[in-house]
Formats: structure tokens, sequence, C-alpha cells
């Protein structure tokens, strides 16, 4: 508990007391800023958009690595977690030289929008996959097995049987996901360019509140990056527990 | 005739799994497949169920060939040994599975499922996951399960080898009592022979992928085919060369007819109240006898003490497969 406390629990509140030093009025202020405002909704819904992506595809390549047998299955394997070990300033140069002013695929995304999204979906992608992965190799084939003998399509066995185990772990990968997305900076920092109200995202928003010497502003930011975050894992685990008890 | 499998072949890459099985399982019958692990009872129970396919041959349910057939269409209901409960489902839910799929009504499924719950004593426990039953009760969640969709026969893959001895014996006597009331066909495999002895109508003996023997326990019990059923179906001894149950070994002070054979009692072992004493003969053969207690303490029984064993008259003996005679 007191490892806790002093490693989560206590920076979080000195933030929160630091968004708070100049009352709600100034909090608002901070939040209201157009340019501010416009970098966290982005954040947000880049964040709300990769998460999406990455339960539905995080989950079939979840499946694919389990239940199909191909070559090269070992090196997907690896591959699957180098977004993962990479360092995401790394991650950032890579996607720079992939996307950006001399993209060898011709596709300019440097300095837009889009570059804010591939990048999140670049580091986020394993979150799903990992979470996914244990829970379905632990799923029994008698299970499966049982509803087909019951008359269940493949289908059904899998939208009734097999999708609500998987939920819980669906859930979690998500909301890591959607977390990492809310504070990403390192690898789409230099991919994004971040111009105002087009690609800038909340985290270098808050890191030019600092260099602008404007702390209060920074913390508002953060208090409302956290806010979204709990509310996003209160959500996501309420749906969980609904899809479970669907059945 | 309720279930005919004909010139059913399995194999998987060299090894037999199943070769040339001929199998007619009467309707309305409990039947057992009886054999030691890595037999092929259990294949052939998913070659019937359709969970396998078989290299050659042909699978009739009730008249209809079902060959070709998914598991999905067979109608037929199947107990796993593990339960393979639907764990996010409560019981009741798991009972209805297979009449939802069946987009029958409301009332219907829940009508059915009362009475199922009722029938495998889970009613108390409709509303529980799988998780908070215990071993015995998940099982007869799983048979309630398979019966909801009134299946043509019912197949169980070992449906007791998942439980402590104690629940095993209760279930045992449950589900022959619960077939007495259901009467569907039932087909399970075991590899205990008592719980084949004890529940079945019928045996059938399955080992390295064929049949051995086909009959009623007594059949199966009192004139084995073969070696291997005389001795998968109970203890075996060898008395003058020959095959014999050591019940039907008789322990006298003095031989009682011409093929009393002399010998030394080298061991004796007390198992609750019955005593199995190991007599070495004078020609060399080492003999099993089962005796009860009363009798071995009549007999003044014990180690190096002079007897003589003779078969019991009518005792069923074969030509033990290996001796020298």
């Amino acid at each position: 508990m007191l490892w806790f406390s002093l490693l989560v629990l206590i920076p979080l509140v000195a933030v929160i007391i630091t968004a708070s030093s100049g009352g709600w009025s100034a909090f608002a202020d901070q939040l209201t800023n157009e340019q501010t405002a416009s970098a966290i909704l982005l954040t947000i819904r880049a964040a709300i958009v990769v998460t999406l992506i990455n339960v539905v595809i995080g989950t079939v390549i979840a499946w694919v690595l389990v239940r199909d047998k191909f070559w090269g299955k070992g090196l997907l394997e690896v591959i699957i977690d180098i977004p993962f070990a990479l360092p995401t300033i790394v991650a950032g140069l890579v996607l720079l030289s992939l996307y950006g002013a001399e993209s060898p695929l011709g596709l300019h995304w440097a300095n837009t929008s889009t570059s804010v999204y591939l990048a999140l979906a670049f580091v986020t992608l394993p979150f799903v996959v990992r979470m996914v992965q244990p829970v379905l190799e632990e799923l029994d084939a008698d299970v499966e097995e049982a509803a087909a003998s019951l008359g269940a399509s493949r289908f059904t066995t899998f939208w009734r049987i097999i999708l609500p185990s998987l939920t819980p772990a669906i859930a979690a990968g998500a909301a890591l996901s959607f977390a990492r997305g809310m504070g990403e900076y390192g690898s789409l920092v230099l991919l994004s360019g971040n111009l105002p109200f087009k690609s800038e995202v909340a985290s270098v928003r808050i890191l030019s509140a600092i260099e602008n010497d404007n702390p209060e502003g920074a913390a508002a930011i953060a208090a409302m990056l956290l806010a979204v975050s709990l509310a996003v894992i209160v959500v996501l685990d309420l749906v969980q527990r609904r899809m479970v008890r669907r059945g | 005739m309720s279930i005919e499998v004909s010139g059913v072949n399995k194999n998987y890459g060299d090894f037999v799994a199943l070769e040339d099985i001929n199998l007619t399982i009467p309707t309305g019958q409990l039947t057992a497949l009886l054999g030691p692990s890595g037999g092929g009872k259990t294949t052939l129970l998913r070659v019937i169920a359709g969970l396998e396919t078989p290299d050659t041959g042909s699978v009739v349910i009730e008249g209809k060939d079902a060959t070709s057939l998914p598991v999905q269409k067979r109608n037929v209901g199947f107990v796993f040994q593990h339960y393979a409960a639907f764990k996010h489902l409560s019981v009741a839910k798991n009972v209805a599975f297979g009449l939802e799929i069946r987009k029958r009504p409301k009332a219907e499924v829940a009508k059915k499922v009362g009475e199922l719950l009722e029938l495998v004593h889970l009613s108390q426990f409709a509303n529980r996951l799988p998780s908070q039953l215990s071993g015995g009760q998940r099982q007869r969640m799983a048979l309630a399960r398979a019966l909801a969709i009134e299946p043509s026969v019912l197949l169980l893959d070992e449906p007791f080898g998942a439980l402590d001895a104690k629940v095993r014996k209760e279930l045992r006597d449950w589900l022959r009592r619960l077939h007495d009331e259901v009467h569907v066909t039932t087909v399970f495999v075991t590899h205990d022979q008592e719980e084949a002895l004890e529940v079945a109508d019928e045996i059938v003996v399955v080992n390295q992928g064929g049949i051995e023997q086909i009959g009623t326990p007594e059949q199966l019990y009192d004139q084995p085919a073969n070696d291997f059923v005389m001795s998968f179906l109970g203890d075996v001894t060898t008395l003058g060369g020959s095959l014999i149950r050591p019940h039907d070994v008789e322990v006298t002070p003095s031989p009682i007819s011409e093929h009393s054979l002399e010998g030394t009692v080298s061991r004796v072992l007390r198992i609750g109240f019955e005593v199995r004493l190991t007599v070495l003969t004078d020609d060399g053969e080492v003999v099993t006898a089962e005796l009860t207690r009363t009798h071995a303490r009549a007999l003044r029984l014990e180690e190096g003490a002079n007897v003589f064993v003779t078969p019991t008259p009518g005792a069923y003996t074969m030509p033990a497969p290996s001796s020298a005679a």
C-alpha cells in the first residue's frame, strides 16, 4: 500500500492539486483555450478510434496466432512484440522514414492528423493481441465441440461461447491500448509535426505548457487526460460485465 | 437398431486408431465401450458423434446415413469427461443453450429446462455459475444440457473419469436409474471394468483399434472370448497351465480331486473382508487365490503352510496364452 501510494497516488494527487490551485475558473480557462481543447479532442478521438481498431484486428490476430498453422508463424509472434520493445522515439523515426516527406511508399502523411492515428495504431497493436492470446489458448476444445453437438454453427459458437469468454481480456487490452494512446508522445512527435489545431496532441501540449512556464496549464491538461482515462476504464469494465452476462 | 457402424477405419498418420469396426447398438439400451487407454474407444464414440471423420466406412443413426452429416445435424447428445461447461453461463442457461439456438419459444424453453434440472436434481442451483458447482453436479448439468435437445442417442466419453471414487459410484447408480427413466439409447466410454459391468446392458470390449467381444456383462465375465477379455474384466491367475479367476481357486489342506496341485503358501495379503493368497506349487507355478476372511481363518492359512489348490468345479478356465503346456 505504501509502495502504491508513493508510486501512484501521491503524484496523482499532486497533479490534481496543481491543476486546481487557481480555482475552478482558472482550470476551465486552461482547458477551453482553443488550441488546448483541439489537442485534447484529437487525442481522445485518436485513442478511441485506434482502440476500436485494435479490439477487432487484435482479436483477429490473436485468433490466427492461436488457431492457424502457417509458415512464418513464429516470426509473426516476434514481430507483434516489436512495437512494445522498440523505444518510442525509434518507432517515430521508423514511421517518419516510411510515411514522411521522402516516403518510399509515396504516402506523405507527415504533419497531418493521420500521422497521429498511424503512430498510435503502431504502438498499441500488441496490447489486445497479447491479452487475448493466452485466454484463447486456454479455451478447451471440448467446449466448442459441446456447442457444436448441441447444434450451434461455427458462428453461433464463436458469438455466444467464445467471444464472451474473451471479453474480459479484450476489455483489458482495450483499456491498456486506450491509456497508452492518450499519453503517447515519442512515436508521433516526429511524424505529426505538432501543428496546432491539426496534429498537435495533448502530451505535446503539456510539454509546451511547461516550456512556457505554465505548470497549472500542464496540470490541468494532465488532470483532464486522467479523468478521461478513468472514465473509459470504468465504461470498458461495465461493457465487459454486460457482454459476459448477455449469453 | 439405433446405431450401425460398418467398416470404419481411422488412422492418425501411422497410428491405427480404428480398424474395420462393425458394430450394431440396439435402441433404448445402455451400452459400454470398454477398453484400455489408447485402445480406440473414444475415437469410436467421436466417430459416432461426428466429431471425427472416419477414413472409410459408414455410420447409420436410426436408419439415417449420418456418415457425411456434421455433428450439428446428427442430433446426438455428447457428454465430455471434463464437463465442457459454458463457464460464463448459468446452469439454467447452459441447459437451455441447445433449445435457444433452435429458437424455441421462451416459455417452452423455460419449462423444459425446469423439468431437466428437476431430473438431474439441480433445480436449486439454476442460477449459479458452473464454477460454483462440484464436479458431480457439473457433470449432471452437462447431462441435462445434452438431453435438452432430445437426442436420438446420448454419448458419454468417460463421464465419471474426472470424479473421485465415491462420487463416481453415486453417479454410476444414478445414471443407471436415469436411463431406466428416460430410455434414450446411450453409449458410454469407460476404462473401468467395474463401471461397465455394473451399469451397462451390453458391453463392447475395444482394444488396439478393434472389437474383442460384444455381450452382456454376464457373458463377458463368464465366457470371455479370449485371454484379453478375461484378464481385462477381472483378476486372473494361472493354475495347471490354465487361466482362471482367483476366486475360482479352492484352497484345501488335502487333495480333493485329481486336478489338485500341492504347494506352499508364500504370501498372505488381507484386503478388507478378503484374503489374497499366493501359493507356489511344487511344479514352480505361482497361483493367486482369493478367499473370505472366515474361510482363510478356518483353514489356519499362514506363510509356509502346505496346501492343495484346485479349480472350483464349473469354474471357467482357458488355456494360458504364453504357457509352455
